[in-house]
């Protein structure tokens, strides 16, 4: 990550995604992940054959009771004899999976890369299968999946910056609001302040809408090299550079301010793109909200607006719409949230933005678009810039 | 845009165990991230990215690598985890080096079977709704693969059975493997817990341990390792899921890996000096030896006695399998016996190819060719 610009540029030529669901009993996992692969594959003028490389990302194993599920799936995507391979990182696994692609077609191994991601969280018991994430000595016994620990990012804020409960609510209204023109969103339901700070309260302060949707969903790009972009589209969106960063410490020892991987990710993907002022520079900006307290976190770490001020930011309206900085108009996770799929899901939608074919909201000659994803307890997060 | 040439610079493994019972993860990986720098002059400092392989079913955890982080040496550095055998976690290592981004990377792969149920976890891998309720798995197709090949080759037991008690000798002279007695072939032939035709200890043996690879672009490589090992090529493939489905004549997924790393290297064929291989059974390695192109179909037998090209000398994977770190530790053991003789006037091995397998009767297949 010494140097992000050597790379062979790389771009998104091709995007596809199911209409997400919260329960698709007509398919099975590669059933889902097929409908993915289809439409990406269309949407690039593509087919299999022209496909040097797979990635597959999803979530941990545990929520869908497959081990090692590409090898399942491999049938599905028609992937045959080609080099497949599983990159995971919880919630990240998209974002991850894309990750694994660029360097595949940035180090030479492949032209065309497909990564394709997916979750069905309705075959498994999700927080269950969060739980197992704490140590099993000192940490299992008082693991109640991931929403506490998120609920204690969040009070930290309301405790040293004096952030409240509205500001985090303003989040989940502006996004639910966004969701409903997403023709992929299933959970479409426009609600007010008043109603989220309502809603019945799961783990002070998250509430339920806070919280966005548990979806069975997948969701597919083809990368391609600067040789062969040419053939999928006119208007790729290119990758000005991505990364994805972790820490190791234990949330006593982090800081739940500021998200320092977020922080040191953006910091080598804005040198590598060449951003000096995000929020005047960036005409889009997609973002993985697991719940609605974490986009107010990202603002900050991307540098949207300075540490402290995101409550602020939400509250001026710049990150609405009809903003100078509109922060998911495809809706977000609140639209959608088949965990392991959604960072290429927020790639979707960032590059169809700058490819100026949005299916949701187009923000007017959006050119170059900021894309955030992030997993595991709030400890693996990442960043990507694309442009027309 | 020219690509960078990506070197092994070093390499750290823990002894292969049956149960590591003193040690946890966080101890067998923090064992071979602190020593993989010895001699290099290169410390954590340096690393710009951490890929790991390991398996949250084996671990018993979900987003294992999370728990590992700071073990690995990956704290505010860019994390991968890859889900498959690490030699797969070393080739998007590779990848990320060749692309310019970065310059020097730390591979990890780690495993403790002894903490898990291994069966579950290769019958975990099959689809739910046709494999699964008739109990198949890992042990169910090594068997069927085996009766296949014997009945093919006329291959005798007998004589598998001496290359097994040879690769054990090999892996305890050469593989830092534990072995308390080491079996004869009448031992293999009586061993129990097989597989018919095969006998126990003709299945890959799980174990404990962990491995580190340490990776750097091939001028800072020339600067802090007395023997850089040089990736030439890169290939890999995975088999169709549905064992019934799959060819009857060979490993075609490990034929197309290794037409596709030699083809990068640039060689017209497999002669290499060495190779490492992954297998799950002692036919299951014969297989691998035939689709790489190191013996002819039915001969992989005679290659590895032989000795023309000298074929798992740490012993392979049947004396030690680490699940999700066999690739890694053939990677780890060809670059070493390479490095060893790369600046003596004779007996100098130029060429090495190395074999990573993952799921069910080896379904995906890695390889890549290594010169000095």
């Amino acid at each position: 990550m010494s140097n992000i610009t050597h790379g062979g540029h790389v771009a998104i030529v091709g995007v596809g995604q199911t209409h997400h669901a919260r329960r698709r009993t007509d398919v099975s996992q590669a059933g889902l992940v097929r409908e993915a692969v289809d439409r990406a594959l269309a949407d690039a003028n593509l087919s299999m054959e022209d496909i040097d490389s797979i990635v597959v990302a999803s979530g941990p194993v545990l929520f869908a009771a497959v081990n090692q599920p590409e090898k399942w799936v491999v049938n599905a995507i028609g992937a045959q004899n080609k080099p497949v391979v599983r990159v995971t990182s919880g919630g990240g696994a998209g974002f991850a999976g894309a990750l694994a692609g660029y360097y595949q077609v940035a180090g030479g191994f492949a032209e065309r890369t497909l990564v394709v991601a997916y979750d069905k969280l309705s075959e498994g018991q999700l927080q269950y299968s969060i739980s197992t994430l704490y140590d099993p000595f000192w940490g299992r016994e008082f693991a109640v999946g991931i929403m506490g620990f998120s609920a204690a990012y969040w009070r930290a804020r309301m405790d040293a910056l004096g952030h409240t409960e509205e500001a985090a609510a303003m989040v989940a209204v502006k996004n639910r609001m966004n969701a409903i023109a997403n023709p992929y969103a299933h959970m479409k339901k426009e609600v007010t302040v008043e109603e989220v700070l309502a809603s019945k309260p799961l783990c002070w302060p998250i509430k339920l809408l806070d919280v966005p949707p548990i979806s069975d969903g997948a969701a597919a790009i083809v990368l391609a090299s600067e040789k062969v972009a040419a053939k999928s589209t006119t208007r790729p969106a290119w990758i000005q550079g991505i990364a994805y960063c972790c820490e190791a410490d234990n949330a006593p020892e982090r800081s739940l301010m500021l998200s320092e991987p977020l922080a040191i990710a953006a910091r080598h993907v804005y040198r590598a793109a060449g951003i000096t002022n995000p929020r005047r520079q960036f005409d889009v900006v997609e973002v993985q909200e697991p719940y609605s307290c974490f986009e107010l976190n990202y603002y900050e770490s991307l540098g949207l607006c300075p540490p402290g001020q995101a409550a602020d930011l939400i509250a001026s309206g710049a990150t609405q719409l009809d903003g100078d900085i509109p922060v998911n108009p495809s809706g977000g996770c609140m639209g959608a949230n088949p965990i392991g799929a959604v960072g290429i899901i927020r790639l979707i939608e960032a590059a169809t933005q700058v490819m100026g074919r949005s299916e949701s909201h187009q923000i007017k000659d959006a050119k170059l678009a900021l894309v955030q994803s992030g997993g595991g307890w709030a400890n693996l997060r990442g960043c990507a810039v694309l442009s027309a | 845009m020219g690509l960078s040439r990506v070197a092994i610079v070093a390499s750290a493994q823990t002894e292969l165990r049956t149960a590591w019972c003193d040690a946890q993860h966080i101890d067998l990986i923090s064992a071979v991230v602190s020593s993989v720098f010895k001699g290099t002059g290169l410390t954590l400092d340096d690393v710009d990215f951490v890929i790991d392989s390991g398996s949250d079913v084996l671990d018993g955890r979900s987003i294992s690598n999370c728990g590992f982080l700071g073990a690995l040496g990956a704290h505010h550095k860019e994390e991968a985890r890859v889900e498959e055998d690490g030699l797969w976690a070393a080739q998007y290592g590779v990848n990320k080096i060749r692309s310019g981004a970065s310059s020097v990377g730390l591979i990890v792969a780690y495993s403790k079977p002894s903490e898990s149920n291994v069966e579950a976890y290769w019958a975990s891998q099959c689809e739910p709704f046709y494999q699964r309720p008739v109990g198949f798995g890992q042990r169910a197709a090594n068997g069927i693969q085996a009766q296949r090949y014997l009945a093919d080759h006329g291959t005798r037991q007998r004589d598998l059975a001496d290359l097994v008690a040879r690769r054990w000798a090999d892996a305890a002279a050469n593989g830092n493997v534990e072995i308390d007695a080491l079996p004869d072939a009448d031992a293999v032939l009586a061993s129990g817990g097989g597989s018919a035709p095969l006998t126990g200890l003709m299945l890959a043996r799980p174990v404990d341990g962990a491995v580190a690879v340490l990776l750097a672009t091939e001028p800072i490589a020339r600067r802090t390792s007395r023997a850089p090992v040089i990736v030439t090529g890169m290939g890999s493939a995975m088999n169709g899921h549905a064992f019934a489905t799959r060819s009857k004549r060979g490993l075609v997924a490990c034929e197309a890996a290794a037409a596709m790393a030699l083809r990068n290297a640039g060689w017209d064929n497999a002669k290499p000096d060495i190779a490492e291989v992954s297998a799950s059974s002692i036919v299951g390695e014969m297989m691998v030896i035939e689709a790489l192109g190191l013996a002819p179909r039915g001969h992989g037998l005679d290659a590895a006695s032989d000795g023309n090209i000298s074929i798992n000398r740490s012993g392979g994977a049947l004396p030690a399998d680490p699940i999700m770190a066999t690739g890694l530790v053939r990677l780890a053991q060809a670059a070493n016996q390479m490095g060893a003789t790369a600046n003596s006037v004779g007996g100098r091995l130029n060429r090495g190819l190395v074999h990573g397998a993952g799921g069910v009767a080896m379904q995906n297949n890695c390889v890549f060719t290594l010169e000095v």
